[in-house]
């Protein structure tokens, strides 16, 4: 029995997420998201708003960048939040334009029940944003969900405080004899693990994070009593970025499928069908 | 409370007489139902425990395999004019349900993926071809896809087969890994190239019996592993210039693809309303979760994922049950329907099942349990049945370029389609494949939307529940208006159909056709079941369908989440389904 072939390959590379790139503006090398795209079938990259804020604000057409954000974006008065939100909407744009294509102005951002953001009428990539401080991350998977949550790696981890909300029963078993400073970075890490876990489900905190856990090496999925909730079909990861000072974590899940490693717009209308139908029209 | 029925300028159906097939449909539903026991029970070999278990070993369930045979489920997809049962196609997802709510990959791999073959003999078959198959499958045979490659395609769609003119018929050559039932199909249905100039007429429908065929020339691959469906059985197939007759052929040559849009407008259909059914199980869990040992009711917190999800689900359920009664009463238009259907629907369940995560939590977990395995198993078998980002192209393949005329020419101007459409056992005509229409016919779904929001329009003042459902009849409608806006400004000419400017407003259109049948289905209630007659679900599936289309939709008005939570624990305790049927598990309560 062998398992469902990639393209061109013996089987789909599950399991492997791209390290995350730095994306200093509009101008970024966007090869780069398209080789990650190619390779691994997922991209995550990560900026800080200022970067981007100069392109962004000066861009002309900046409404019909934002699109359906528009209104939000000029309701919101307070500044900080405000070139946030828009540097990370144009992050998400531009990430999502790259594998797809196409111009960042072309693409509709819609948003799900709950908030999750998609591509409306484009289901060939899912995407994640998260972004935290100065700090904005992007995740794009062509292979299923995918969740990415950032946190700053300083930020305090009262163990005793967020057990009880943050752990199941494995990981407290795991973390509680750890000297200080070991088990918050644990806890941190953890935490932000179950971030992007929840994201990738469209959930974020509506799901408790006592309800499943990650064994110790954070790459598995487990039930609270540490039992495997999985069976392969999510990975996930975690980086430092930006000098250390943020923990990166991604939560990519993969429906088998082996979908096509095309994700570009203009090819994806079936020429026999359309041509089909347009033949009759 | 007013049901639409009582509103005046409401048309009655011309034919209310309840149809004879209608019942004789449930009537299968329930003895196949009776026959697979309580899915509950650990000790039913036909139960979730069983079920859970051979997917966990990535086998088919052979004693549910044995029993579903011997019930002759294969009748069902053969029309009755050739000795079998299919009437209609919303019966024919009646009378499956009961499988498809255990275990979809149970009812495609065993059933439902032979009708999807079958579908191309069904729409161009010549009599000897529909004979011939019509008799394979009343006999228990099964019928293996193989596909062409469609853009964008995934495993199960990549690779394709190509046929060539050789004396006394066609030789058959290439390589496909992907396909389900390949080994142990009794007929093969092969959408093979015959053309290598791309367009619409470069493929051709061919029968292959792979009985007896030289090694030398056919060779079977090994069993594929998927991740869902995990007890389907996929494998490869190759062929070396495999000689076919003439007489093979489907149609006249060319004609594949035509004939795939006939075939899989009836498939994106029911697969609709089946994976309907099957998240109706996972509900259900969902709600036992939230319900188990707790005196005090389901916890505040749950409401709104639970409510939410069920309204969801019979949005689903209304959005299917139109289409695959518009593929019997407006054959020639039912196409545009079913692409937009099948774009909503598998993305929208999915939407759901991770809703329902939250609810379940760990216990989503269990995998092998029958009382929650059921999350688990569906979030794996749901992509590879819906096909993904596949299934959602080849679906907008069939709206894009339809769009402009649609603008132009349909919207607000056509009348609504008849009444029988959306009215609950109203006698319909039979299905036939032969007359489903591929392109062009109108857009019936946005004339029964403008339809009804002007017949709802003079309650918007009147508050409460039909008032809010009136406002959101128009807020859609208005939806409308300006996707007309936009869609006339398409540039003529193929070159704009790719323009990710163009493809994004398939999504649009979708979502407002979708929520059409929500509220025709709901004005079609003739008062029998009071829950589906009261405005409430409809208003929370319009709410969130609203949410999801960014359109500006009010606040949900007081008691609507109460009273689809109280339906939705009746439902529960009395182990009904949380569809527009609602017809017990059996067992249950």
């Amino acid at each position: 029995m062998t398992t469902i072939p990639a393209p061109g390959a013996g089987r789909i590379s599950a399991g492997r997420i791209s390290a995350p790139l730095h994306v200093a503006g509009p101008g970024a090398p966007w090869h780069l998201v398209r080789e990650a795209m190619d390779r691994h079938g997922n991209a995550v990259v990560h900026t800080t708003w200022g970067e981007w804020l100069g392109a962004a604000v000066t861009r002309p057409a900046l409404r019909q960048l934002l699109g359906g954000d528009w209104q939000r974006y000029r309701r919101t008065q307070d500044p900080t939040l405000r070139y946030r939100f828009l540097a990370s909407r144009l992050v998400t744009k531009y990430t999502a334009a790259a594998a797809l294509g196409t111009g960042p102005a072309e693409l509709d951002l819609a948003y799900r029940i709950g908030g999750r953001p998609y591509l409306r009428s484009l289901d060939q990539i899912d995407v994640s944003l998260t972004h935290t401080e100065d700090m904005i991350a992007v995740g794009i998977s062509r292979n299923g969900r995918i969740g990415v949550d950032v946190e700053p790696a300083t930020r305090p981890m009262s163990y005793d405080l967020l057990q009880g909300h943050v752990l199941t029963p494995a990981e407290r078993g795991a973390l509680e004899h750890l000297p200080e400073g070991e088990r918050a970075a644990r806890l941190l890490r953890l935490w932000t693990l179950k971030e992007a876990y929840t994201k990738a489900l469209g959930q974020g905190l509506r799901l408790d994070f006592t309800e499943f856990g990650f064994a110790e090496g954070g790459g598995e999925l487990l039930a609270p009593d540490g039992r495997p909730a999985a069976d392969g079909e999510w990975s996930f990861d975690t980086h430092r970025v930006l000098g250390g000072r943020y923990m990166l974590s991604v939560a990519c899940h993969d429906t088998g499928l082996s979908g096509s490693a095309d994700t570009t717009v203009r090819t994806m209308l079936d020429t026999g069908f359309a041509g089909a139908v347009t033949e009759l029209l | 409370m007013t049901t639409l029925a009582e509103i005046p300028g409401h048309p009655a159906p011309s034919s209310p007489a309840p149809d004879r097939a209608d019942a004789d449909a449930l009537a299968r539903a329930r003895r196949l139902e009776a026959r697979l026991g309580d899915p509950y029970d650990p000790g039913n070999p036909h139960g979730f425990a069983a079920l859970f278990d051979a997917d966990a070993r990535s086998t088919p369930p052979e004693a549910t395999e044995a029993l579903l045979t011997e019930a002759g489920l294969g009748a069902e997809f053969v029309p009755v004019a050739l000795g079998g049962l299919l009437t209609r196609a919303d019966l024919l997802a009646r009378a499956l349900r009961p499988v498809f709510r255990r275990d979809l990959g149970l009812g495609m791999g065993h059933g439902l993926i032979s009708l999807f073959a079958a579908g191309a003999v069904w729409a161009a078959g010549d009599e000897p071809q529909r004979s011939a198959t019509a008799r394979l499958l009343l006999d228990g045979g099964r019928i293996a896809i193989l596909h062409h490659e469609l853009a964008h395609a995934n495993a199960i769609l990549r690779h394709e087969f190509t046929a060539r003119p050789a004396p006394g018929g066609r030789l058959i050559s290439g390589r496909k890994d992907v396909i389900l039932n390949a080994s142990r199909a009794d007929l093969h249905v092969v959408y093979a190239r015959t053309d290598e100039a791309p367009g619409p007429r470069s493929h051709s429908v061919l029968l292959l019996d792979p009985a007896g065929q030289d090694p030398a020339h056919l060779r079977h691959l090994p069993r594929v592993e998927s991740s869902g469906m995990r007890g389907a059985l996929f494998s490869g197939l190759e062929f070396a210039e495999l000689p076919v007759p003439g007489d093979a052929l489907v149609g006249h040559p060319g004609d594949g693809a035509g004939i795939a849009l006939r075939a899989f407008q009836v498939n994106r259909s029911l697969i609709c309303g089946l994976v309907t059914a099957a998240a109706g199980t996972v509900l259900h869990s969902a709600a036992r979760a939230a319900t188990e040992g707790r005196a005090s009711g389901v916890a505040r917190r749950w409401h709104k994922p639970l409510t939410g999800v069920f309204a969801d689900l019979l949005a689903c359920d209304a959005m299917s049950t139109t289409v695959l009664r518009a593929l019997s009463l407006l054959p020639a238009s039912a196409h545009l329907f079913a692409a937009a259907v099948k774009y909503v629907v598998p993305e929208l369940l999915r939407e759901n099942l991770e809703e329902l995560a939250t609810v379940l939590g760990a216990r989503g977990y269990d995998h092998a349990s029958p009382a929650y395995g059921a999350l688990g198993k569906l979030s794996r078998d749901l992509p590879v049945a819906g096909l993904g980002h596949a299934g959602s192209a080849s679906c907008q393949s069939v709206l894009v370029p339809q769009l402009r005329g649609l603008a132009e020419r349909s919207w607000f101007a056509e009348p609504e389609p008849p009444a029988e459409l959306f009215t609950p056992g109203a006698a319909l005509p039979h299905l036939d494949y032969r007359l489903l229409g591929i392109a062009g016919g109108g857009d019936f779904m946005a004339a029964s939307l403008v339809a009804t929001a002007e017949r709802l329009a003079p309650l918007r003042e009147a508050g409460g529940h039909t008032g809010a459902l009136a406002g959101l009849a128009e807020a859609f409608a208005t939806e409308l208006r300006g996707l007309r806006a936009q869609c006339r400004r398409i540039p003529a000419g193929p070159g704009a159909l790719a323009d990710p400017a163009v493809v994004r407003l398939s999504d649009r259109y979708s979502r407002i056709v979708g929520a059409a049948a929500v509220l025709a289905v709901w004005a079609g209630q003739d008062g029998a079941d009071p829950f589906l007659a009261d405005p409430a679900w409809a208003v929370l599936a319009l709410t969130r369908a609203g949410q999801r289309l960014g359109i500006p939709v009010p606040a949900l008005p007081d008691g609507v989440q109460d009273q689809v939570l109280a339906e939705l624990i009746r439902r529960h305790g009395q182990g009904l389904g949380y569809d527009l049927d609602a017809l017990p598990y059996e067992g249950r309560p």
